[in-house]
């Protein structure tokens, strides 16, 4: 499994998995963090299927979702899929850490989600 | 802390302004609003202009700056207000406690945006910096794509339906061909976009499941008021003061992966409660309302977390012609951000002045919401993480 380049920060009062950074904790206010990194497979929890992209797009469409992993980072990330009425909420999905778009020809890394 | 009465508003009809500039908009708009209010060659102490994209699509900075040159206002005090689609309430807003605290008298809010000099792909990209940084813009999210994830789990937890969000739209379209201020001026049927082995090309996919027509259009336009302390209203104007009854204003979570409940539009109903408990009054007492359907889910949820229906009962209240004029609570009799447009940093401003319209009864009988003493607005920004509601009041003489 590619390593997943996010740093997600879990409260250490309450326990709290934040992601991204915050300063203080939303729930508790405490302002210690033990930096994680997403663990295991993940949970799809919702998805859309785009097509009107932003600036910076050639594809003909985009499908994004937000997923949540067995150590509870949540994320958002694109999704390898050919429709989006091949998902549905709630599927195990693994993620790897790869291109999601060009700037000027160089390739931004972030996260993939394809069903397993 | 004072009274504060809209005295004044003025707005020039949205859509595709390619004679104007930015500028041009905000100043034809706040000379109206001037002009209505009975100022004549007076001044005004302070000008707040509403503002989401003018750094990125005009390329221009310090625009109450140029404004209050542009409308000869010197040596008012100027600022531009910046919170993303929630620019032109934050404007009102801050005019209004401008006048509240008793620091200035008569204030000028503008709210206005030209979206329509870019491409649609840039115009998307322009909305969708409002999205976090790093955990979400760089992967091509885009407002109707977060639009359609909160709609997923929307139908999936309160059992809205693809006719219910159909419904939304052929009112506020047909409301909209009724506004001569509105971007879209042209009336839907059911069958078009939605029933007809057609409607797939006629209303097809635009972030699943939201399609084309669930969408606000990208809009020039601009809009603006006159704020001043109720007491000293008759000063200026015969026209019924519009009492600012009461505001609230509350944030959420930047990216939507963070909220406990994403289905939970916990900054609109908070913004709403603080606005119901300032203006002592009850979400039974408001008799119209403009609310942000930048989609046509955004309107059938605020209408449940502002308090007009219960969770799960705004879709069936909108199919059964509740929210339609004549219904139980009108929404939208503008057209909504549906119809009427969206100029972002003009919305705000836009939807209080529909408001002030109905509560000076001064509208045409087909869009006229008889009798209405008390209207509200919510002006939704971010996905939902920055909301700000007002609730007027007429005010009898």
């Amino acid at each position: 499994m590619t390593e997943l380049k996010i740093t997600a920060y879990k409260c250490k009062k309450c326990g709290r998995v934040h992601y991204p950074k915050h300063e203080r904790c939303l729930s508790c206010k405490h302002r210690e963090f033990e930096e994680i990194k997403p663990e295991g497979n993940a949970t799809l929890l919702t998805f859309t299927q785009i097509f009107n992209l932003p600036w910076g797009f050639d594809e003909r469409f985009l499908i994004i979702g937000v997923a949540q992993f067995e150590n509870g980072v949540k994320a958002m990330g694109q999704i390898k899929a050919e429709d989006a009425a091949d998902l549905q909420v709630g599927m195990t999905m693994q993620a790897s850490w790869e291109p999601i778009r060009y700037i000027y020809g160089e390739p931004v890394y972030g996260l993939k989600f394809a069903p397993m | 802390m004072r009274d504060v009465a809209i005295i004044g508003v003025g707005m020039i009809p949205f859509g595709r302004r390619d004679q104007d500039t930015l500028l041009d908009m905000l100043a034809y708009s706040s000379m109206k609003a001037l002009d209505d209010a009975g100022l004549g060659d007076k001044g005004v102490d302070a000008v707040y202009v509403g503002n989401m994209g003018a750094g990125i699509l005009q390329h221009q900075s310090s625009v109450a700056s140029a404004l209050v040159d542009r409308l000869s206002l010197l040596p008012a005090a100027a600022e531009a207000i910046e919170n993303g689609p929630a620019s032109g309430g934050s404007a009102v807003k801050n005019g209004v406690l401008a006048v509240a605290s008793g620091y200035y008298d008569v204030v000028l809010v503008a709210g206005g945006e030209k979206m329509r000099e870019v491409t649609g792909w840039r115009a998307t990209d322009f909305v969708a910096t409002m999205t976090h940084p790093e955990a979400e813009y760089p992967y091509g999210i885009t407002l109707p794509g977060m639009a359609g994830m909160f709609t997923r789990l929307y139908m999936q937890k309160h059992g809205v339906t693809p006719e219910m969000l159909v419904e939304v739209a052929i009112k506020n379209q047909e409301m909209g061909a009724l506004n001569p201020y509105a971007h879209v001026e042209m009336m839907i049927t059911k069958e078009g976009i939605f029933e007809s082995p057609h409607s797939i090309v006629n209303n097809p996919p635009a972030a699943d499941p939201l399609r084309l027509y669930d969408a606000c259009p990208v809009s020039d336009g601009s809009a603006a008021l006159v704020l001043c302390p109720l007491d000293m209203a008759a000063q200026f104007t015969q026209n019924v003061p519009i009492l600012v009854a009461g505001f609230g204003q509350a944030t959420d979570t930047h990216t939507l992966a963070e909220r406990d409940d994403p289905t939970d539009l916990k900054a609109v109903r908070l913004a709403a409660q603080q606005a119901f408990e300032r203006a002592r009054l009850t979400p039974e007492d408001i008799h119209v309302a403009e609310l942000h359907d930048a989609f046509t889910i955004l309107e059938i949820a605020e209408s449940e977390h502002v308090g007009f229906f219960k969770k799960g009962e705004g879709g069936k209240a909108a199919l059964k012609g509740k929210t339609r004029l004549g219904g139980k609570i009108p929404i939208n009799v503008s057209g909504g951000l549906k119809a009427r447009g969206h100029p972002v940093g003009a919305t705000g401003v836009a939807q209080v002045v529909d408001i002030v319209w109905q509560l000076r009864h001064a509208l045409p009988e087909d869009r006229q919401v008889k009798g209405a003493q008390n209207g509200l607005t919510i002006n939704f920004g971010g996905f939902g993480n920055n909301v700000v509601c007002f609730i007027l009041k007429r005010v009898e003489q």
